[in-house]
């Protein structure tokens, strides 16, 4: 017979398999045409519960207007989009969703507590309660009569944010949220949205930030020019992102050679009189040694990977190995 | 609708445009109060030409000006014959409407409500209230500043004040859900302001008077809400003396509808 702690480790693996396995969004075909141009086509996006997706395209791209239509601030002109297994329209699945959209709409001269005092009661939420919690839980609750156009950009992300998790939605979609942030700004955002997601909250994140956006997410999605070109995990990030592994030699023409015989499956091209790149390596100590067994000279050696904004632009422009 | 209903009601309170805009609304009377005091009172002409603001002649000119006057009629004189009462009170609503779009607010509250009439129904109910409030709290302030200035002009019956009230509430609260149009069809508080003015001073109803006047159709135009509001009955009389509270609610009827249709083809 297990032990009651093994059975309450089963049973919560057991929950978080089944939330992995259920789409927070689900989006089938997702159109909007501006006219005769189309902002975004045929997108088939898919979250799952418990993810922070990193939603990820250049200005234009179709990424806010993906985002509207999720939260249904536009209307799609064709497609479908489910929101834990529900239509966007159905109010009870809308107050499972936080948003903040762009710039975090607030009244200039309305203090924070007012703020979401405001949006309280445009929930029906009666008690004061579910204000102090999100102002706390955001670092906002020391604000005092200050009004808001005082506030610093920070400030008012983090209101924006503490607007979003009003009603404690059970997802959170952030449109650049990381926006005219400094850097203090920028870590205090990314804890929050850790903790956020230690809480058990779904998060979709656009920025255009992409290094801050690689230290959260879990998973990607790249949009270009409406279309959603991919959407990968972290860990097939992270695979993709392993590039080159680069050699630098005394002679590269000698050390070409022996290396095209010894390892055939390694794609090999010289990228300048002293370097060579070598595609598909998966032990360098291994090439290493098998040079300098063969008196070839080894200055330097290592793997190169890319980065989110790297992979992004490579992404961007076609692709020199991934498309 | 009450959700939101109970939000506007609660930035209503916190705002302060709504106090600015009444403040306004009395200085004006108050000062209109003044004036006349000064012109077509016996003591106030007598300060006036010790002062050298007014001959005798002039005195003796605008001694009947009040002639036939009550206080409902200044009440209608002060503020909303002329269309000063809509112009501030639609001031406040532009401000009140365009402020959702300005901060941005809308879209905390459209990601709740998918249904884009509760907006349109909470921005008028709100207009409503407001203008409401405004309308008897000025008529109160009309009636103690005709008791500060010595009575100047006898009370009117309260039948008569209920029914101009009721329908001039009713009037203006259309007016207000036209400023709500411009406003979620332009989205800027510029075009509202100038929509506003143009439509509360008159200029718009003259300009198509002229125009349809052409046609021979000017005289519809008694219809409309600037003319309604300037010439309407005082006194109930006959039944049609009812045919203001047909304009004002097919106005209301209209232009919330108008708006509601714009709203939802609208992207936020």
């Amino acid at each position: 017979m297990p032990a009651a702690g093994e059975c309450r480790k089963g049973e919560k693996e057991a929950v978080r398999t089944g939330r992995e396995n259920t789409f927070a969004i689900e989006t089938a075909a997702l159109t909007k045409m501006y006219r005769n141009k189309a902002a975004v086509k045929n997108v088939d996006l898919k979250v799952r519960e418990g993810e922070i997706y990193g939603f990820i395209g250049r200005n234009g791209a179709g990424k806010s207007t993906t985002l509207k239509m999720l939260c249904g601030l536009a209307s799609p002109t064709g497609g479908e989009i489910q929101l834990f297994g529900g239509p966007v329209s159905d109010p009870a699945v809308r107050r499972r969703l936080g948003v903040l959209i762009e710039a975090a709409g607030l009244y200039p001269n309305m203090t924070a507590r007012q703020n979401v005092e405001m949006k309280a009661r445009c929930m029906g939420l009666t008690d004061e309660r579910s204000a102090n919690d999100v102002l706390r839980l955001t670092g906002m609750q020391d604000t005092g009569r200050k009004k808001v156009k005082r506030f610093s950009m920070g400030m008012k992300q983090r209101l924006g944010v503490a607007l979003a998790l009003l009603g404690n939605p059970d997802m959170l979609i952030l449109d650049e949220p990381l926006n005219g942030l400094d850097p203090e700004g920028i870590r205090e955002l990314r804890q929050l949205v850790l903790k956020l997601h230690e809480e058990g909250k779904t998060i979709l994140v656009s920025s255009h930030i992409l290094g801050e956006l690689s230290k959260i997410a879990t998973n990607y999605g790249i949009i270009k020019d409406g279309e959603l070109i991919e959407q990968i995990t972290r860990e097939e990030l992270e695979e993709r992102c392993q590039d080159y592994f680069q050699i630098q030699v005394q002679d590269v023409r000698r050390a070409f050679a022996l290396v095209q015989e010894a390892f055939p499956d390694v794609e090999a091209e010289v990228s300048d009189d002293r370097s060579i790149r070598l595609y598909g390596v998966k032990d360098g100590a291994e090439l290493n040694q098998m040079l300098v067994e063969n008196q070839v000279a080894v200055y330097a050696s290592g793997f190169h990977r890319m980065d989110l904004e790297e992979y992004f632009l490579d992404r961007m422009e076609g692709g020199r190995r991934y498309v | 609708m009450y959700n939101l209903l109970r939000m506007d009601l609660y930035r209503v309170r916190k705002s302060k445009s709504v106090y600015i805009c009444f403040g306004i609304l009395l200085a004006a009377t108050a000062a209109i109060f003044g004036l006349i005091w000064l012109m077509a009172v016996p003591k106030g002409q007598e300060l006036s030409i010790r002062a050298g603001m007014l001959t005798a002649a002039e005195a003796a000119e605008f001694a009947d000006i009040l002639k036939g006057m009550d206080t409902l009629g200044m009440f209608r004189q002060t503020c909303l014959d002329g269309g000063s009462y809509n112009l501030i009170f639609g001031v406040w609503v532009m401000l009140f409407v365009c402020s959702d779009f300005q901060s941005g607010f809308i879209k905390n509250v459209m990601a709740l409500c998918q249904n884009r009439w509760n907006y349109v129904g909470s921005k008028i109910m709100t207009a409503g209230i407001v203008d409401f409030c405004y309308l008897i709290l000025h008529l109160l302030f009309t009636l103690l500043a005709n008791r500060l200035f010595g009575n100047m002009v006898p009370y009117a019956d309260l039948g008569d004040y209920v029914f101009y009230l009721s329908w001039a509430w009713l009037v203006t609260t259309a007016f207000a859900a036209l400023v709500i149009l411009i406003c979620v069809l332009s989205r800027s508080v510029a075009a509202g302001a100038i929509g506003t003015v143009l439509f509360s001073s008159g200029i718009i109803v003259q300009m198509l008077y002229t125009l349809m006047n052409t046609f021979h159709m000017g005289n519809w135009l008694k219809y409309s809400i600037y003319l309604t509001l300037a010439m309407g009955p005082g006194e109930y009389t006959a039944w049609k003396d009812l045919h203001v509270y047909a304009v004002g609610a097919g106005f209301l009827i209209l232009y919330s509808a108008v708006t509601g249709v714009i709203l939802r083809r609208q992207d936020i």
